[in-house]
């Protein structure tokens, strides 16, 4: 089967960079504050009311990207809509949790319904009105690279246009946990929601396609794959413009802008995008629209590497390509 | 005032997370799953399913009790003083 090409048609990301609605917002970046907060659109303009009030934050982000989404590439309906998540739906989850721990009787049915992984998908698919193929992939920290490739492998399919993401939700017993783990995060722990319409064919002003996808757990070495990923794409080190990055391992992130500086690449275009985005399980679909808006910016960049080696023992290799004008 | 209406608008707000509704916005006899009144669906009926149980104590065990009772604020405290009493 002839691969297709994965046109990046349109990008929506709620994240606490000015990311909603604003093309270009790679220029205006920079990295998170301990106090930095999300920055949210008015989601009265993309959600019902009347559907907005049950839709814990997870919910509201994915439902309103998608809608932007759809709206920049003037498109009704998705042929699939495909969603990454690491934790799901962790408001609901903890609220639903709880209230069965604390109230004897009956259990309020909305948190209960609205806990699962796959909410976020269904959600959309219902404020739409899509009948297509629906799929959520939890993958842990790989799960936006696995719910990537399933849209490139349904575009090699003969599908035309597919909405797929990726939105994780910050608790505050997140920081609980690490706290008990003797955890200290480098960055901030938090929720974001990050989609796109890739499609067969691009737009007028598309401007970024997704070149290739490879997640892989338990990687022998990863300087070792990192080789093989762009071999199989006939580039080398040296062909890359731009390294955007996630590790947590001081060391391991050494080792990776290492393999890229030795290339030639210069140490500022080794980018740990987490320092952007705050940490959570599917920021490498931050990292997917980061790149695709620096594309967007400088259209002399041909090629940007995503790494994502959030958690030690995976490692999400994505390349994203410049589109000829 | 009627103390149960009052505190049954209070609930209801709370229960169903209505944004930007006060106690004040819901008329004793307005509709609550009618358009023109609270618009509510299906779900907010087992909402108001676990509410009587929560803050009243009332278990509904019928179906077509529910149905009724949950036409309007009015309706729901005359269920509840009818099944206390």
């Amino acid at each position: 089967m002839e691969k297709s090409v994965y046109y990046i048609s349109a990008a929506s990301t709620i994240s606490h960079q000015p990311t909603f609605g604003n093309a270009g917002f790679s220029k205006s970046i920079c990295a998170l504050e301990a106090d930095s907060s999300l920055i949210t659109p008015d989601f009265k303009a993309f959600i019902d009311a009347g559907l907005l009030r049950r839709m814990s934050k997870i919910l509201r982000m994915s439902v309103a990207c998608a809608k932007d989404c759809l709206a920049q590439s003037h498109l009704e309906q998705p042929d699939a809509i495909i969603v990454g998540t690491g934790l799901g739906c962790l408001h609901d989850t903890e609220k639903f949790l709880n209230t069965s721990l604390t109230v004897e009787g009956l259990l309020p049915p909305t948190s209960f319904i609205q806990s699962t992984h796959n909410t976020m998908a269904g959600q959309i698919s219902l404020s739409i009105s899509n009948h297509g193929y629906n799929m959520t992939h939890t993958q842990n920290t790989l799960s936006f690279e696995h719910a990537l490739l399933d849209a490139m492998m349904l575009l090699d399919d003969g599908e035309a246009s597919i909405l797929v993401g990726a939105a994780d939700e910050y608790i505050e017993i997140l920081t609980e946990i690490a706290g008990e783990l003797n955890v200290r995060p480098a960055r901030q722990l938090t929720s974001a929601a990050s989609f796109f319409i890739v499609s067969n064919a691009p737009e007028s002003d598309t401007v970024a396609c997704v070149k290739d996808c490879w997640p892989i757990a338990f990687p022998e070495s990863k300087t070792s794959a990192i080789n093989d990923f762009l071999q199989r794409n006939e580039l080398n080190a040296a062909e890359v413009d731009y390294v955007l990055f996630a590790s947590l391992l001081p060391e391991q992130s050494g080792e990776l802008v290492d393999l890229f500086t030795s290339a030639g690449m210069s140490g500022e275009r080794c980018i740990d995008y987490l320092a952007f985005s705050g940490i959570y399980p599917t920021a490498a679909a931050f990292g997917m629209h980061y790149a695709a808006d620096l594309m967007r910016t400088d259209r002399s960049i041909r090629n940007i590497l995503i790494v994502n080696a959030l958690r030690s023992e995976n490692l999400g290799l994505t390349l994203i390509q410049s589109v000829e004008a | 005032m009627d103390t149960l209406k009052e505190d049954l608008k209070k609930q209801i707000i709370e229960q169903l997370n209505l944004e930007d509704i006060t106690p004040a916005d819901i008329a004793d006899d307005s509709l609550l799953f009618n358009d023109e009144g609270l618009g509510l669906d299906s779900i907010d009926a087992l909402e108001l399913i676990v509410l009587l149980e929560k803050y009243h104590g009332i278990q509904v065990t019928k179906p077509e009790e529910g149905k009724e009772a949950f036409k309007s604020v009015n309706t729901m405290a005359e269920y509840i003083r009818k099944r206390k009493s």
